[in-house]
């Protein structure tokens, strides 16, 4: 007994491994199956699901946020929005930026974006002349979506555009008035290879301006800071930035309409569209339809001022809405 | 630093990195090279000039051995990123601009720990004899210090120098991302504009220049020991 007990240890001991081994395989292989199944088959609806909801089952609407404030905020509106109505909806942590979108629904990983539809020209159509009207972006930008399996909804009356950004006491109102000013330039990265942006402003054809020197700055935050600072003079940055109203700045106005359209507009995957038929996408243009501009201010104020978390920003702009 | 011309993103690495159009001027790598290396020279030689005497004077006098425990463990865990995006803001508020002081103190946070620690422990480990030999001798505390003690510390002291300075030529980049120039700004600008022949360059260059900084220190090490260290380092296997 006393020479047995090792060996008899032992062989329970593996054999318990082998069994935690083969557990493990088998709730990987239900994992996966679990996804692919709500992925790709109607499944029965949510237990959070309403009891007024409406809608045929279909697929999961599988939703991500790019990983910025607004984006996130955004992807919790027309998330929660969808899930309200009894759609079958999973919010994704926000990841990545406008390439990982894009390439998302591309390859099926995600159902639903929501983009700003200048940016989306710029990314799918590189050489494509950028617009003020956002009616000739979404008829450029909606066949490359087709190509790639989605569908572009319409777009909402919300804008978050490039803009052009300097202290509340520079003489000047009009882009093209900071062109003798010697500004210095603060920018991200992007902004400079872009026609857009620093390459059109700079265009002795376009704005021309002369900037006396520019600095290269992470986009966010920190380009208020530098602007307060007095390091730089200008920079280029989002229209509904917080901080433009909160630290007495200005946007100057693009009176050479270099900047593109930038509405918000949910693109939809083309099969779960069809799954639920119109009425999905007439939620969306109900919901996109409601946002504006102000809002988006709203919610940046709420989440990049106030610091207060995204989904319950959304939660409470959609419940003082009435759209859930 | 003129207005920044943008890389083109068709731009092949093999271009990027051998064109000479892209090596010169106020805007080019060699312009950027020496931002980094002016930087990192300035960070090293202020933290030797701080490490060295306090660890070395600390471990004579065999005081404060706790704190290089203490340093082991806590520079590990220093976020330089975090440390240096905390002061820029600072910085600015005070008016003191993008550069150098966030990026300076993040980097001497780097580079000071490992010196200290090569200082304190080569002294404190002298070997004993030798040293209670000079002391017999009737050499001063002073010059038990700095002509026994320090002299035997010297290839450990040159090590830990050489740690630190490669260390913060490989972090020395991200002042990039915090509103500077130097030789990250390729990456930056790579993964900014989505051009990842750019930022495979910088990186390069990045890493080349901390190996060749390593390589650099190895004959530093072996030209700067005294001529009776060198003899004794060597017949050392």
């Amino acid at each position: 007994m006393l020479r047995m007990s090792p060996a008899t240890r032992g062989v329970s001991r593996s054999l318990v491994a082998l069994v935690a081994v083969f557990g493990l395989l088998a709730s990987a292989c239900g994992g996966d199956d679990d996804t692919s199944t709500k992925a790709t088959e109607p499944t029965t609806a949510p237990t959070t699901e309403p009891p007024n909801a409406p809608v045929a089952d279909g697929p999961t609407i599988r939703v991500r946020g790019q990983d910025f404030s607004e984006a996130v905020t955004i992807a919790e509106v027309y998330g929660q929005y969808l899930a309200a109505k009894g759609y079958d909806v999973e919010i994704l942590t926000p990841a990545g930026f406008r390439t990982e979108a894009i390439e998302g629904i591309a390859n099926g990983d995600l159902d639903l974006i929501i983009d700003y539809i200048g940016g989306a020209l710029t990314a799918l159509v590189p050489d494509a002349a950028s617009s003020g009207d956002p009616e000739v972006i979404v008829s450029i930008i909606g066949p490359e979506y087709e190509k790639i399996g989605a569908t572009l909804l319409d777009y909402s009356p919300a804008v978050d555009g490039d803009a052009f950004v300097v202290r509340g006491d520079l003489d000047a109102t009009t882009i093209s008035d900071a062109a003798g000013l010697d500004l210095v330039l603060g920018a991200s990265a992007a902004c400079f290879e872009r026609p857009q942006c620093f390459l059109g402003y700079t265009d002795p054809d376009i704005y021309g301006i002369k900037f006396g020197d520019t600095v290269t700055i992470e986009y966010g935050p920190l380009l208020g800071e530098a602007l307060a600072s007095g390091d730089v003079d200008a920079v280029i940055w989002n229209s509904t930035a917080p901080q433009i109203s909160k630290d007495g700045f200005k946007v100057l106005e693009d009176d050479l309409g270099l900047h593109p359209a930038q509405n918000i507009a949910p693109i939809v995957s083309t099969s779960v569209l069809d799954a639920y038929g119109a009425q999905l996408a007439a939620d969306l243009n109900a919901l996109s339809a409601a946002i504006t501009t102000a809002d988006l201010v709203a919610w940046n104020v709420e989440t990049d001022v106030n610091f207060r978390e995204s989904n319950e920003v959304a939660t409470e702009w959609l419940t003082s809405k009435g759209l859930i | 630093m003129l207005a920044q011309a943008a890389v083109p993103r068709d731009i092949g690495l093999f271009e990027f990195l051998f064109g000479s159009k892209y090596w010169t001027g106020a805007d080019g790598i060699l312009a950027s090279l020496s931002d980094t290396v002016v930087l990192c020279a300035t960070v090293v030689a202020v933290a030797t000039a701080i490490a060295v005497p306090l660890g070395a004077g600390l471990a004579h006098l065999r005081r404060g051995e706790l704190s290089v425990t203490w340093i082991v463990t806590l520079s590990r865990a220093v976020p330089t990123f975090a440390i240096a995006g905390l002061l820029v803001p600072i910085s600015l508020r005070r008016g003191w601009g993008f550069e150098p002081w966030p990026i300076f103190i993040a980097l001497l946070l780097v580079a000071v720990p490992p010196i200290y620690l090569t200082s304190y422990t080569a002294v404190k480990e002298a070997d004993a004899n030798t040293v209670d030999a000079a002391r017999a001798m009737g050499l001063a505390e002073r010059n038990v210090l700095f002509r026994v003690e320090l002299s035997l510390a010297t290839s450990v002291i040159l090590a830990g120098v050489r740690v630190a300075t490669v260390q913060v030529v490989a972090t020395e980049p991200i002042r990039a991302f915090l509103g500077g120039d130097g030789l990250g700004r390729y990456v930056r600008d790579g993964l900014g504009q989505n051009n990842d022949n750019l930022l495979l360059g910088g990186a390069i260059l990045v890493a080349s220049l901390a190996a060749l900084t390593g390589g650099l220190f190895g004959i530093i090490q072996r030209v700067a020991l005294p001529v009776g260290v060198r003899r004794l380092v060597h017949r050392q296997p």
